[in-house]
């Protein structure tokens, strides 16, 4: 456990004193700010459902750079030697990798809510689908990172992780629209695949078992596989 | 070879490393014993790092055991990890961390507890003449102050066995013989595992050598006397099979072997006796026997030459 502060603090230490969590940061509420405004505006109705799908699809974009220097940049470096030869557990290496590039993910969701802030305080908001809307997001955004993670560790090279974690993402949240070409079941299957068929259900206000449980089953199979990546040596 | 296992502190039986169909490390077998510096020594590519790495537990033997202080790095891998201060190639460090920081950092991984980590740390940086660097961010230190950071991260928690791998590489001549004299420094309270693909290096701060090419051990030989021993080449007028006798005689020698008997005007004895300070002993004995003592002078092992005749002409014929 103790490993496991260690570890994070450093991590956080690491993210948190780079320009780019500041620029993913800002970019991020430039244009969350702006949907915001322009749905207020134009549809005048208390509700975040576009604002939800607008950081979904940030969240593509952006998590795969928060996480691909979290292995990779250690495996240029030479410090993943370090690591693995310290008294330390794979699995406390990945959880603080993990958890670390989950409190920016967190920073930007708790800015986020700034937005439903200024709706509660104008208008009377329905708080049901944003409360589902904020936990949908979470979700996804957690699995997004688990799934940087599980590509970072896999090769030294940053851009390299973030552009397969970016391609492996998107094309997860768009995967459903193939599966209308497959045949029984294999159409079942990579629609149940598809991020943005699990997401849509939080960001209309509806929490399904099944779509929380996908999530997580996504998420624990990444850390393991990271975990299994950095064990196999 | 040296091989007892109540006092190694490292023990490799029939280590094996397949890299896919390459194979890296052929069957290699040795023993460390406590407070001796072990260099290996072999040509890049010759299985070095892979070995070290298999002790730190980095890497996983294809076959075989590693065992560093009774403890097996693969069924019992923390536990072994504990007992190593491993140095890699170059050296790898986080750049961004300060040198204080990053000590602090890895004296908590490896479980210092909050009164012994800064004690541990401020005595490392002491030993390493790190004072003065203490809040410098760690990309902006010299090769030579990078490279004692990474051996003070190592010492910390005071681990029983210190691997450094090609601890020398990219340092100027004078902090090259810092880091020799820091090697010696260590060894005596610690094991230590050296590699360098450089002969002069491994002789200048070994107490033995294992000598590997292609992922095979080719032996493991004394380069100087462990500990307190002594080895003296005499040479010495009379009779031969007489002085051989002489010499088995005196208390304290462990061996004598004829060294050169061409050489003029008189043959040339190798004596390895228990403790250095024999010396005197040795030549009172030959003398008060009547026996010329002509010449007799402290000697290490010729590396250049036990080099050559092991590898033979493999690395030639390997190119």
């Amino acid at each position: 456990m103790s490993n496991f502060v260690t570890l994070l603090l450093k991590e956080e230490k690491a993210i948190f004193s780079s320009p780019i969590a500041f620029a993913i940061v800002g970019v991020y509420l430039l244009l969350i700010g702006y949907t915001f405004t322009l749905m207020l505006f134009l549809n005048r109705t208390a509700e975040l459902v576009r604002v939800f799908f607008q950081a979904a699809v940030l969240f593509l974009l952006i998590i795969p750079v928060v996480t691909m220097r979290l292995l990779a940049e250690e495996r240029r470096s030479g410090t993943l030697e370090i690591l693995l030869t310290a008294p330390v557990r794979e699995l406390e290496i990945v959880l603080a990798k993990f958890s670390a590039s989950l409190t920016l993910v967190g920073l930007m969701l708790a800015l986020t809510a700034s937005d439903a802030l200024v709706l509660g305080i104008y208008a009377d908001p329905d708080w049901g689908p944003i409360y589902s809307g904020f936990l949908g997001l979470l979700l996804l955004a957690a699995a997004l990172a688990a799934i940087g993670l599980a590509v970072s560790g896999l090769t030294s090279n940053q851009i390299v992780a973030a552009v397969v974690s970016m391609g492996v993402g998107i094309l997860l949240w768009m995967i459903d629209s193939i599966g209308y070409l497959l045949p029984d079941p294999f159409d079942t299957i990579v629609t149940n695949l598809s991020l943005v068929g699990h997401f849509t259900p939080f960001a209309t206000g509806a929490v399904f078992l099944s779509d929380v449980g996908f999530f997580l089953v996504v998420i624990l199979a990444c850390l393991l596989f990271s975990m299994r990546t950095l064990a196999r040596r | 070879m040296r091989t007892s296992p109540m006092t190694a502190v490292v023990v490799a039986d029939q280590l094996t490393k397949w890299y896919g169909p390459r194979l890296a490390v052929d069957h290699v077998s040795f023993a460390v014993e406590a407070g001796e510096i072990m260099g290996l020594l072999g040509p890049n590519g010759s299985g070095k790092t892979t070995i070290l790495r298999i002790f730190t537990g980095y890497l996983r033997p294809s076959s075989g055991t590693a065992r560093v202080a009774d403890h097996d790095v693969v069924d019992d891998p923390l536990a072994a990890r504990g007992r190593v201060g491993y140095v890699p190639e170059d050296a790898p460090l986080y750049l961004g961390m300060g040198v204080r920081e990053f000590l602090m950092f890895m004296g908590r991984l490896k479980a210092l507890t909050s009164t012994g980590l800064t004690a541990a740390v401020d005595a490392a940086m002491e030993r390493l003449r790190l004072e003065s660097m203490r809040t410098i961010q760690i990309g902006r230190l010299s090769r030579g102050y990078r490279q004692r950071v990474a051996i003070a991260q190592a010492l910390l928690g005071d681990p029983p066995l210190l691997i450094l791998d090609e601890p020398t590489n990219g340092l100027d001549p004078r902090q090259i013989i810092d880091m020799r004299d820091l090697i010696r420094s260590l060894g005596g309270e610690r094991t230590i595992i050296v590699t360098s693909h450089i002969l002069g290096e491994i002789e200048r701060v070994a107490d033995r050598v294992a000598i590997l090419l292609a992922g095979r051990l080719l032996g493991a030989h004394a380069i100087r006397a462990s500990g307190e021993r002594g080895r003296f080449r005499l040479c010495v007028r009379g009779d031969e099979a007489r002085v051989r006798r002489c010499l088995s005689e005196v208390p304290g020698v462990i061996a004598v072997q004829l060294d050169d008997p061409r050489q003029v005007p008189a043959p040339a004895y190798l004596v390895d006796t228990e403790h250095v300070a024999q010396a005197e002993v040795v030549a009172h004995a030959v003398v008060a026997s009547g026996f010329g003592l002509l010449r007799m002078e402290s000697v290490s092992v010729d590396l250049e030459a036990l080099f050559l005749q092991l590898t033979g002409g493999q690395i030639e014929a390997g190119r």
